[in-house]
């Protein structure tokens, strides 16, 4: 079994200062996903949408993750770890000037045994909120290590 | 974009055909603050060095396509992505057609939502990345 301290799960390790969202840098997001959605796009079409002006979309919340620091606090087990997936819960959108901080902590580390050998997993689940505290996302990231 | 008692399940998502370049790679790799972090989403020789055929798009970039398969199809409704798990199974590389596509699995009619399996595969139609995403639909 994977040997760790049963006193890292839970224990916040990373409390970001907010990082307000500029309008550019949605719009650079947009242009590398090839994104032509007018609700993030388009700041007159969205102002008759459904949020009353442009909003990033959706996935921009797994930008949050403060560079390297983040990278700094992932347990690893192992010489090389890769990101294996994400499951993100989007509670609200983002709007460009919203002040948005990060809260990470160690939710889960399991081993699993597959054909190509046992990997050890860790998932880091971040909650971002905005400047009025409200919580905008969830963020589980699963890692994945070997031995 | 169909209200939510017109859903059927096996509703189809794209395909999105896509050609994802080097550029819109290190682009969403800078924007993603991973430009410093890792040499393998931007750096050609970089990655050769790690064993990788070449650059390779960050799994979040991935799980941003797929996304945009869902919010395509949402369009500019009231309807809204509210979940989205991706699995990356194969790394992915730029300049390579991709096939995004999705398939409407569920409906709960007590909160509204649809589940849908959202997958992207390459030209030999290998699964490079697979996911699910639920979408809430307006009371």
């Amino acid at each position: 079994m994977v040997d760790f301290d049963p006193a890292i799960i839970k224990k916040v390790f990373e409390n970001t200062d907010p990082v307000e969202v500029k309008p550019e840098q949605i719009a650079r997001f947009c242009a590398s996903l090839g994104e032509n959605n007018p609700l993030f796009t388009d700041g007159e079409a969205a102002k008759e949408g459904p949020y009353g002006g442009i909003v990033a979309p959706p996935s921009f919340a797994v930008t949050f993750r403060n560079g390297r620091h983040f990278f700094e606090h992932i347990p690893r087990f192992g010489r090389r770890g890769f990101d294996a997936g994400k499951d993100v819960e989007f509670v609200a959108p983002i709007h460009p000037g919203d002040k948005i901080s990060l809260h990470s902590h160690v939710k889960e580390i399991y081993e699993k045994t597959g054909r190509t050998g046992t990997m050890v997993f860790v998932v880091i689940r971040s909650t971002l909120k905005n400047q009025k505290d409200q919580v905008v996302a969830h963020i589980d990231h699963r890692f994945m290590n070997r031995p | 974009m169909k209200k939510f008692e017109e859903l059927t399940i096996g509703d189809t998502l794209g395909p999105l055909d896509l050609l994802v370049t080097k550029e819109q790679c290190r682009t969403y790799a800078k924007v993603s603050g991973f430009g410093e972090v890792a040499g393998r989403f931007t750096d050609e020789e970089a990655a050769k060095k790690e064993g990788l055929p070449g650059i390779i798009l960050p799994g979040n970039m991935s799980l941003g396509l797929l996304s945009k398969l869902v919010t395509d199809w949402i369009g500019t409704s009231d309807a809204r992505l509210i979940r989205m798990g991706t699995t990356y199974r194969v790394p992915v590389q730029p300049d390579h057609r991709l096939v995004l596509n999705g398939f409407l699995t569920n409906t709960n009619p007590s909160d509204r939502t649809a589940e849908i399996d959202v997958w992207m595969e390459n030209e030999e139609g290998e699964r490079l990345v697979t996911g699910t995403a639920t979408v809430e639909f307006p009371k």
